[in-house]
């Protein structure tokens, strides 16, 4: 039953709720007052305004009572220099409160879950930085159910096996009874993982909502990318085909947001044009959360964006 | 009271563990710091009398627990800044007082073994007789906290990079210009005045006065000196630990 509500105006009036049992995905570019938003709610930040309450208790009043019930995996490395995984989850969990035996218990569970047991015994200097960030996620997540666990990115640098087993352990501490909340730039995983979503920009809330609740202020059901076989000369949408939005295009790339009626006859019209070598190549692909999350936070997010994956092409 | 000391043992175990691959290190370079300012003050003194060797004898071990605390402690807490160590452990449900204390029990043990390597050097090469107080362990203790405490308030209370060139002018004070290895009537009068407050001549007094007992007694004055200046250092560090920016 622990539970958070944020109505700090330090980032700009934010209001949120997170509830024991929920996983809620904090999504935002660079600066946008993330990590701010989490320090605030851990107590090691004042907001210049507005109330927190940790399972009712106020960090700003009682920073040592909530810093007892939360737990933080920052954005940078945890120390683990001189210690192995094993040692360092074991003793944080000793230091969040478990007894010995809970303590060996619990760690040696999110050693096997996040499958590091082949790092388990080896001290951090030699770790890679997937393993290492691992470690960090089990330093946190190594407590008593219950808790108000905080995680800053937590999927960098682990490779797509891994991440896969972090985001279901993420899952396991929502089954728990702990509320989670997650930073994260990878907006396809947390699309996946997470029970709801809150996109922040400039340190405000631009939207808050399920996956699918998001998904559905997108223009459109699909989008049609095209590069051009040489730059500048992009193709024109045929009368037959209506665009659900506005185009976007640049010297090489168009890019069309589609209603499901128009993807069928999108794709001929994208074939025979590849055919005819008008065009390098081509891709039908289900709007995202990325898409919207891109429209909401803006020029910056996008460019950022354009260098993550671009969702599960239908045809390429 | 319960929490407290359950968060002092787990992160001195923490701590301990953390710190163990630079023990053997850290202990090496203690032991050849004294011993070296043993043996090359000499070389600056060619004619060491008895007076002057109880100066080398008894300041070697000082200088040695001013360079853990005061060289080597802010320089640690500038890279903990650095790192996000310091962010983590400030994140970690225990008491900031049991976090400090646990960091300064660990610099402390690492710093003792100095303290005796210096010792036995001096007796062997300055052959000396010393009249030891039981005072000389709380002078041994108080003047490395002191030196701790203020090494953690340079260290927290500044910008890494300020404080790793203050840590760098504490130990070139120390070494050449404090009363530590000379009485402190050879420096001019106005100096002399500046380390009336300062701690450094402070903390010689009173591991040079309990290791050699002088006629009058063992005078407390330095005691009560460096306990105020371990405090201001300690609370520098509370206030920089628990601050909420």
């Amino acid at each position: 039953m622990k539970c958070y509500r944020g109505s700090t105006r330090a980032n700009d009036g934010i209001s949120l709720h997170v509830e024991a049992g929920e996983v809620v995905g904090l999504l935002g570019h660079n600066g946008a007052g993330k990590t701010t938003l989490i320090n605030q709610v851990a107590g090691l930040a004042m907001p210049t305004s507005g109330t927190i309450r940790v399972s009712g208790i106020d960090p700003v009043a009682e920073p040592a009572k909530v810093r007892r019930m939360v737990s933080i995996m920052p954005q940078a490395h945890a120390p683990l220099a001189g210690v192995t995984p094993r040692q360092a989850t074991r003793t944080l969990a000793r230091i969040r409160g478990l007894d010995k035996q809970a303590a060996r218990t619990r760690t040696d569970e999110l050693i096997a879950a996040l499958d590091i047991e082949a790092w388990a015994d080896t001290t951090g200097e030699k770790l890679s930085g997937g393993v290492r960030r691992l470690t960090a996620f089990a330093m946190a997540a190594a407590a008593g159910p219950g808790r108000v666990v905080m995680l800053d990115e937590p999927t960098n640098d682990v490779d797509p096996v891994r991440r896969r087993l972090l985001w279901e352990q993420i899952r396991e501490l929502a089954n728990r009874g702990c509320a989670v909340l997650l930073v994260t730039h990878n907006v396809i995983e947390a699309e996946r993982s997470v029970d709801r979503t809150v996109v922040m920009a400039s340190g405000k809330v631009v939207a808050e909502g399920t996956p699918a609740q998001l998904r559905s202020r997108a223009v459109g059901e699909f989008r049609l990318e095209l590069t051009a076989a040489t730059d500048g000369d992009l193709p024109k949408l045929p009368d037959h085909i209506t665009a659900a939005g506005p185009m976007m295009n640049s010297t090489r790339r168009l890019v069309v947001p589609l209603d499901s009626a128009a993807a069928s006859p999108a794709l001929a019209w994208a074939q025979r044009l590849r055919d005819e070598g008008h065009i390098d190549e081509f891709a039908l692909v289900p709007v995202g959360l990325e898409d919207v999350y891109v429209q909401l936070s803006g020029d910056e997010a996008a460019l950022e964006a354009e260098k993550g994956a671009q969702g599960e092409p239908l045809v390429a | 009271m319960n929490h407290w000391l359950r968060s002092y043992g787990l992160l001195l175990g923490w701590t301990a563990l953390r710190s163990r691959a630079n023990l053997v290190l850290n202990l090496v370079i203690q032991t050849c710091l004294a011993v070296g300012i043993i043996i090359g003050f000499a070389y600056l003194v060619p004619q060491v009398d008895d007076a002057t060797a109880l100066y080398f004898a008894t300041g070697a071990p000082v200088l040695g627990l001013i360079t853990v605390g005061m060289v080597i402690g802010p320089q640690e807490v500038a890279s903990a800044k650095q790192e996000g160590i310091f962010d983590f452990n400030r994140s970690l449900p225990v008491p900031r007082t049991a976090l400090i204390a646990s960091d300064a029990t660990v610099a402390l043990l690492t710093a003792l073994p100095g303290i005796v390597a210096a010792l036995v050097v001096a007796a062997l090469r300055f052959d000396l007789t010393l009249d030891i107080s039981p005072l000389v362990i709380p002078a041994a203790l108080l003047t490395a906290f002191t030196a701790i405490g203020l090494g953690y308030g340079i260290g927290y209370g500044m910008a890494p990079p300020v404080a790793r060139l203050v840590s760098q002018l504490v130990v070139f004070i120390a070494l050449m210009f404090s009363p530590i290895t000379f009485p402190a009537s050879r420096l001019p009068d106005w100096f002399e005045t500046v380390h009336k407050v300062l701690p450094f001549q402070y903390m010689a007094d009173a591991v040079r006065d309990t290791l050699n007992t002088p006629a009058g007694g063992v005078g407390l004055v330095s005691f009560a000196v460096l306990a105020a200046w371990a405090v201001v250092g300690f609370l520098v560090t509370y206030r920089m630990t628990a601050r909420r920016p």
